[in-house]
């Protein structure tokens, strides 16, 4: 039933009175996953600061060992080892619960590889190219391991959003409409007894001069 | 056919040619000041040079910057080996084209591993070098080709096809192509220190050489599969080591095993690679007092710690090994080793021109630049 069309009756009165300590501890228990997910938002972006910086680190050495890598063996060299590679690197995405929220759980399969999984020859290459292969896992790994992080900030942040929005919509509009209207059908319900003592009265008044009266 | 002892004319005028053509090489000077250049001042410096000035012209509409200086030194490269393999006679020609097949075993993969994993043809042709035996009709043919059945099949006249057609069993299984690749470049070493057996002028030193480069390359080789996380079997290091060299593969089957420094030192210390290697540093570190036990410590330090060789130590170690074959040619004029000696050089100025091109298309310090260029 919409608030404007509760009546100032003592059926009215209850259901406020429910709907008022409803809304209380909804946002009671908001108002603590708030602050959980406020505490979880410190923690993950913290981590994912340190990652990113991580992933830029690695970055700059994976560049640095593939411009090595194409200095000695060529960019012919280093795509011919590209091409032998047999096993495409992935990854499988799970979810995980934090405060109800849904977060990324990203898990690496095949990035990291031997040298035998990796599909090219030994006696055909060199350690260049071993170590441009293993930068770039590497940095693979950071990119899968940051996109999970960021990935998780980023929804956390919207479901943050979110609870804020109802935290401040019960605090600020559905809270005090409803003790408004508690107290105004309080006030009428108060108002109306005392018409009635008023009423009553005037009735007795009314009948103990007409029994005066012979 | 000449007598033994006697060194025939053509073999003489074959040998001075060489000798020749290893002078139009570029010189140190030329270095330093490709060095200070830009890419396109390099790109214009090449296109005014023999040997090159075609080949930018050729390529200047399909590419631009490093990669065209890498496309028109490759193309120099192929025509060049394809002429010295032309104007080799008997012995030579032998060796010539045993070393080229380098260069065929590099094509052959890319083809097979371009047509398995469905790269489109143009990228891989751009990828071909065509210096060695087969030639650019063939190469063209096994592009066209849609399973690489076919195209092992194309290759039936190649010496390598009974190594190729044992190794292969089933396109597209995995690991094969990494197999069949190893198991070429075995053969091919087979083959490079065969024509060194046959007596002729400088062959011994040739063998030497060659065995050398082997044990160098194995040990390297070696280092690789000790930095694996999982420790390897024996089996995976016979399949990977080259057999020919000074120090046989059971030498490097006991140092893989060896987790201690002193053993390891000891058994590293008895390698022909410990004199070279300390050199080698000694030079790149302008150290003097750099002796082989140091050498030997620096080893068992990357191998204790699971590291790859230093790159800038291999290239030391290349620096030094040429420079050895450098004297060898010069001490016997009329022999294989100027062959070799102008085919070495000349891939490594290919390889120093790709490097530096390379590094200044990453921007990277000219100091750091020059620890790549083999001279």
């Amino acid at each position: 039933m919409p608030v404007d069309e509760i009546k100032p009756t003592r059926a009215g009165l209850l259901l406020v009175r429910r709907r008022l300590a409803l809304a209380e501890r909804i946002h009671r228990l908001l108002a603590m996953k708030l602050d959980g997910m406020m505490l979880e938002l410190v923690k993950l972006t913290d981590r994912t600061a340190l990652r990113r910086r991580e992933l830029e680190e690695k970055y700059t050495g994976a560049r640095e060992t593939v411009a090595v890598a194409t200095m000695m063996e060529g960019a012919t060299g280093v795509l011919l080892a590209a091409l032998s590679v047999e096993i495409t690197p992935t990854f499988t995405a799970r979810q995980k619960n934090v405060f109800g929220v849904c977060l990324p759980d990203l898990e690496p399969v095949m990035v990291k590889k031997t040298l035998d999984q990796r599909g090219y020859g030994i006696l055909g290459t060199s350690s260049v190219i071993d170590d441009a292969a293993n930068a770039y896992e590497d940095l693979l790994e950071a990119i899968i391991a940051s996109a999970e992080l960021e990935g998780g900030v980023k929804r956390l942040l919207n479901d943050i959003e979110r609870t804020r929005r109802r935290v401040n919509a019960l605090e600020l509009k559905v809270i005090p409409e409803l003790t408004e209207l508690h107290r105004s059908i309080e006030d009428q319900r108060d108002e109306m007894e005392r018409q009635d003592l008023v009423r009553l009265r005037r009735i007795k008044k009314i009948k103990a001069k007409r029994a005066e009266k012979p | 056919m000449p007598l033994p002892g006697v060194t025939s004319p053509s073999f003489i005028y074959a040998c001075t040619r060489f000798r020749v053509r290893r002078t139009t090489l570029l010189p140190r000077e030329d270095y330093l000041r490709l060095m200070r250049m830009s890419i396109p001042e390099i790109v214009t410096h090449l296109g005014r040079r023999e040997g090159y000035a075609q080949d930018i012209t050729d390529l200047i509409h399909d590419f631009a910057g490093a990669q065209l200086i890498e496309e028109a030194v490759n193309r120099s490269l192929a025509r060049s080996f394809r002429n010295a393999r032309a104007i080799a006679p008997g012995d030579l020609q032998t060796l010539t084209r045993e070393y080229l097949t380098r260069w065929d075993i590099a094509n052959v993969m890319a083809i097979l591993r371009g047509t398995v994993h469905n790269i489109p043809r143009q990228q891989v042709h751009d990828l071909l070098i065509p210096a060695g035996e087969i030639d650019s009709a063939l190469l063209d043919r096994l592009l066209s080709f849609t399973t690489c059945g076919e195209a092992i099949e194309a290759l039936k006249d190649w010496r390598l096809y009974p190594v190729l057609a044992e190794s292969y069993r089933v396109c597209g299984e995995k690991g094969v192509f990494a197999r069949i690749e190893n198991e070429l470049y075995r053969h091919y070493y087979a083959g490079l220190l065969d024509p060194g057996r046959s007596g002729c002028s400088g062959c011994q030193e040739l063998n030497e050489y060659l065995r050398f480069e082997i044990d160098i390359t194995n040990m390297r080789n070696l280092l690789r599969l000790h930095c694996e996380i999982e420790a390897c079997d024996l089996a995976a290091i016979d399949q990977t080591m080259i057999p020919g060299g000074r120090i046989p593969i059971s030498r490097f089957k006991q140092l893989y095993g060896i987790e201690t420094e002193g053993e390891f030192v000891s058994v590293f210390l008895g390698t022909d690679i410990v004199p070279v290697l300390a050199q080698a540093i000694r030079d790149l570190r302008r150290d003097p007092e750099f002796s082989s036990f140091d050498a030997a410590e620096l080893v068992w330090q990357r191998w204790h710690q699971r590291q790859r060789p230093i790159h800038e130590v291999e290239m030391a170690v290349t620096r030094s090994r040429l420079h050895r074959l450098e004297s060898l040619s010069r001490r016997h004029p009329f022999s294989v080793l100027p062959v070799l000696a102008y085919l070495e050089r000349k891939k490594y100025e290919v390889a120093n021109l790709r490097a530096i091109a390379r590094g200044k298309a990453f921007g990277l310090p000219t100091e750091r630049i020059w620890q790549y260029i083999v001279l």
